[in-house]
Parts: structure tokens; C-alpha cells; sequence
């Protein structure tokens, strides 16, 4: 029989592994194909839906998780039909969700409960529960088969989307894929590292990893084994200092891409010369 | 089938665009045709091979490429044709290595859920040697010099054992020392590999003796038709390149 403690502590340790899985492999994407800000745009649609979500008191992480699903489904086809790229897109709907939130906030009788919405953008990984825990899981299963599938698809496209579809690839499906599981992967990170830092753990380890790598196929792969470390790394941080869960990972990530940075070859060889 | 593209009073648009990018093209290739297109810069000549390959939406008019229709078949056609983009900027630290970039040119042939066979990897340095880039296919194709990229995407382009080469000013970049020598390969490929070969180019000097016809693109439309013996004097009736893009 494990403790009580330990079991919460296994199943932070877990959530936080896997989100970091999640998170950086769809980094790659989201760092080559320039929507970083669906990080933003993602955790502040969940925040405007859990203030909705206090509001008609129904669970606000399920309003939260609908809320980004709408986003998510939407930033592609309304990004194509616009003629517009993904980044306005998701920066219109970032402010939308924002106004949102607010008139969400103001109508909320008590501000205990303003502070309650607004902990979706905090995380409290020591909440999360094994349902969550499946959520992720089934989150990641399904990602990583997808991208395994349809490694190539997937692959011409982040190469180039227009001579994908020149090569008789039906891209848009893909496309639409890639931003979907973004902003679904957004939403289940939400309660382990917060709808703010979620996006520092998209972003920095394949950003990492590029500095040391031009081969899109060792990015794809190594990406989430150093999601995974950094969130493992930032964690243990968090215990040893008492930080936040989702700061500690932050900066454990951040460092990380500081060294890459100077230690990087892709430098080096420009000194070189 | 007697021609292998056949397009009837074609336009078409960029979407969103509210005036047809070309205009009432007609164009008939059969197999085994070397075609040049010449005309200024924005004359439409990128799009129209865009639009022969189903990028751009048509908003007039008819296409057929292999006998199908493009807008019911266009996925099955695209597979058949090699197309070899003008420009495309590939930034410096594109994660993307040579000989990867040259097998993704076959995705579309080796089909969903399937893994590049052996044949598929033999292929890809078969093509790598013919265009003098095998040293190259470790490389990062963002550190290749312009020439060398264009090597590499007409290689990708050929990969895909095409039936149909779509090329837009595919020698551009390639040193013009070397630029005689490489279209001499070329026509050489296109007749070992059976191909049809729509080519754009802004080079007078860059078309080759079999070319069988030669249309001028001016504003959208085509507005002259030449044959290879009548360059030179096309040339001169325009002032030398006078009239013609400089890109
Ligand atoms: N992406 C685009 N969207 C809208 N119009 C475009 C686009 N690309 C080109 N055009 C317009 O279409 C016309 C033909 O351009 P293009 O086919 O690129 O000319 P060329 O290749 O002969 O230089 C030009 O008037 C150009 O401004
Ligand atoms: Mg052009």
C-alpha cells in the first residue's frame, strides 16, 4: 500500500512527464510552422470558459476544455478562408476571449470566485486526479500514433505546405490536425503547468533541440524526450524550493535553451570563420 | 490520349482576388512536348502553372491533365507531375536535410500508411548523382547556395517519376557558366524519362533547340506563339530583353 502523499506525488510526476511529451512534440510543429501564440490564444479561450463555466456554476474545467475545443477547430478553416495567417488569427481571438473573460468576471457575485477561474491559468499539479491522468494519456496515445501514421504527410508539410499539396498530399486535413491537437494539448496541460507557462514548454525544447540539429526527424523525436526531462527536472525543482510547479519548469526549460544557445555547434561554426 | 494538358478559355484567381490572375489561356500539350513560356514579369506565368496543377482555383474555362478532369481528379494528377516552384525561399536554418527533401518528392506515389521501400531510397540517389548533388545529400538544404537548392528541387521534382515537368525559371539561379551545360542534362532527362516539360523562363538563351513551341505571356494572356527558329528574331524585334523580365 503506497501513502497517500506518494500516490499524489506519482501521479503529479506522471501528468508532468507526459505533458512535457505532449507539449514539445507538438512544439515542433508549432515552432516551424511560426502559431506560437496558440499558446496565448488556447489557455486564455479556457480561462474565458471557466469564468463562464463559474458563472452557470457547471464545472469550469469542462466549460474550459469546450471552450479551447472551439478554438482549436476553428483557427484553421477561418485562417484559410480569411486569407490570413494563423498568427492574426489566433491573435483576434485571443483579445475576443479576453473581453470575454472579463464581462464573464464582472458578473461573478464574489471575488473568491473570480480567483478560482483564474487558477486555470495558474495549474496546480497536485490536484490533478487519474482521470486527468487518463485524459493526458489518451491525448498522447492518439498524437503520437498520428504523427507516427502519417509521419510523411506531416513531414512535407512542415517542409513546405504548398509543394506538399503540389505532390498530391490532400493537406489541408493535416493542417487542421496539427492545429487542433495544438490547442488540445493546450487544454490538458492547463492543470499541470497553467494556461501561462503551458507555452514556454511548446516552445523551448524544440527550440532547443534546434539549436543543436538540422534534421526535422531527430527534432521529432527528441523534442519530447527533453519535454519530458524538463518537466521531470523543474518538478523535483519545485519540491527541493517550493517554487511553483509551472515556474519551476519554466525556468528549468528556459536555462536549458540559454545553454543550447551558447554551447550550440550552429554558432561555433560561424565563429569560426 | 493525344494531349497530355489541355486547357480550353481557362482563367483563374487568387482567392480573394476580385480579377482573374490569367485570362482565357488555351493550351495544348501532347506527350513528349518540350514547351517554353516567356513574357514579362507578372504576366501570369507562375500562375498559370499553378493553375495546371491545381493550386489556383479556376473561374473559367476547362482543364484536363492525363485525359481527367483536374478539379474531380486533382489529387491522382498531381501525383504525375513534377513541379519545380520558382521562388522558394528556403531559410538558412531549415531543419530539413538534402536527400530527405528529394524522397519526400515520391510521398505522394508511395501512398499513405506506407514507408519508402528500397526502390524508393535507390531512386532518390539515383536522381542525386544524375543532377551532380550526391556529395550534397548529408547536407542542410538551407546551407546549399541557390543553384545548388534548385539542383535539389528539380531533383525532388524528378524523384516523383513524373509524366508531366512543370518548371518555373528553374536556372535562375544556376551560374550561368554552367547554365548551358545543365540545360543540355536537362533536355537529355526529359527525353531518356519520356517527359512532358512546360518550362517559364525569363532566359532567351536558356531554351533549347527541341522545343516545340514557344508561347509569349503578357497581362494574363498568351499573346504570341513562336517557334525556336524565330527567337533570335523575336529578340531583336523587342530590343535585346527590352521587353522581357529581368528577375
Ligand atoms: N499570391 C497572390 N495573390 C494575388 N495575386 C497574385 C499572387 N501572386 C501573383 N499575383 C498576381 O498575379 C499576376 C501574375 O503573377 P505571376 O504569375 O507571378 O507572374 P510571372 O510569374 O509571370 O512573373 C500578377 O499581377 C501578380 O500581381
Ligand atoms: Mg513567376
Amino acid at each position: 500500500m503506497i501513502s497517500l502523499g506518494l500516490r499524489i506525488l506519482l501521479i503529479a510526476i506522471i501528468g508532468a512527464i507526459l505533458a512535457g511529451v505532449t507539449c514539445s512534440i507538438i512544439g515542433v510543429f508549432v515552432v516551424r510552422l511560426k502559431i506560437s501564440s496558440i499558446g496565448y490564444a488556447m489557455s486564455h479561450a479556457a480561462f474565458a470558459g471557466a469564468a463562464l463555466g463559474l458563472l452557470l456554476d457547471i464545472d469550469p474545467l469542462l466549460i474550459a476544455l469546450l471552450f479551447s475545443f472551439i478554438v482549436a477547430l476553428l483557427i484553421g478553416p477561418i485562417s484559410d478562408r480569411s486569407n490570413l495567417s494563423p498568427e492574426v488569427i489566433l491573435g483576434i481571438i485571443f483579445s475576443l476571449n479576453i473581453a470575454l473573460a472579463f464581462i464573464f468576471l464582472s458578473l461573478l457575485p464574489t471575488t473568491a470566485a473570480s480567483i478560482s477561474a483564474l487558477s486555470i491559468l495558474w495549474g496546480s499539479i497536485l490536484t490533478i486526479t487519474i482521470d486527468d491522468l487518463t485524459y493526458l494519456s489518451i491525448l498522447t496515445t492518439i498524437m503520437i500514433s498520428a504523427i507516427v501514421l502519417f509521419f510523411k504527410e506531416f513531414y512535407a508539410i512542415l517542409f513546405n505546405r504548398k509543394l506538399a499539396e503540389a505532390d498530391g498530399i490532400n493537406t489541408k486535413p493535416f493542417y487542421y490536425a496539427i492545429l487542433f491537437m495544438a490547442g488540445a494539448t493546450v487544454s490538458f496541460s492547463l492543470k499541470i503547468i497553467g494556461g501561462l507557462l503551458v507555452f514556454a514548454l511548446i516552445v523551448n525544447p524544440p527550440s532547443t533541440i534546434m539549436q543543436f540539429s538540422y534534421d526535422m526527424k531527430k527534432i521529432i523525436v527528441l523534442s519530447p524526450i527533453l519535454g519530458a526531462i524538463t518537466c521531470l527536472i523543474g518538478f523535483l525543482l519545485s519540491l527541493i524550493t517550493d517554487f511553483p510547479v509551472g515556474s519551476s519548469i519554466v525556468i528549468v526549460s528556459s536555462l536549458l535553451f540559454a545553454i543550447s544557445v551558447v554551447v550550440s555547434p550552429k554558432r561555433r561554426v560561424i565563429v569560426q570563420h | 490520349m493525344e494531349y497530355i494538358v489541355e486547357l480550353k478559355n481557362v482563367s483563374s484567381s487568387y482567392l480573394g482576388e476580385a480579377y482573374p490572375a490569367i485570362r482565357d489561356i488555351t493550351l495544348m500539350v501532347k506527350k513528349g512536348d518540350f514547351i517554353s513560356i516567356i513574357g514579362p514579369n507578372g504576366a501570369g506565368k507562375t500562375t498559370l502553372l499553378e493553375t495546371i496543377i491545381g493550386l489556383i482555383p479556376i473561374v473559367r474555362g476547362k482543364i484536363r491533365i492525363f485525359d481527367k478532369e483536374l478539379q474531380k481528379d486533382g489529387i491522382l494528377i498531381r501525383r504525375k507531375i513534377g513541379y519545380v516552384p520558382q521562388t522558394f525561399s528556403i531559410d538558412e536554418h531549415s531543419p530539413f536535410i538534402v536527400k530527405d527533401v528529394v524522397l519526400m518528392g515520391r510521398f505522394g506515389k508511395i501512398g499513405m500508411l506506407n514507408s519508402p521501400s528500397k526502390r524508393d531510397l535507390e531512386l532518390v540517389n539515383e536522381f542525386l548523382q544524375l543532377l551532380d548533388i550526391y556529395h550534397l545529400k548529408d547536407r542542410p538544404i538551407g546551407k546549399l547556395s541557390g543553384g545548388q537548392q534548385q539542383r535539389v528541387l528539380i531533383a525532388r521534382a524528378l524523384a516523383k517519376e513524373p509524366e508531366l515537368m512543370l518548371l518555373d525559371e528553374p536556372f535562375s539561379a544556376i551560374d550561368p557558366l554552367f547554365r548551358k551545360e545543365f540545360i543540355k542534362k536537362f533536355v537529355e532527362i526529359h527525353k531518356k524519362f519520356d517527359l512532358t516539360t512546360i518550362m517559364v523562363t525569363h532566359d532567351l538563351g536558356s531554351i533549347p533547340e527541341i522545343c516545340s513551341k514557344i508561347y509569349v505571356m503578357r497581362g494574363g494572356r498568351i499573346v504570341e506563339e513562336l517557334k525556336v527558329e524565330e527567337v533570335e528574331n523575336f529578340r531583336e524585334r523587342k530590343g535585346v530583353l527590352n521587353d522581357l523580365p529581368r528577375t
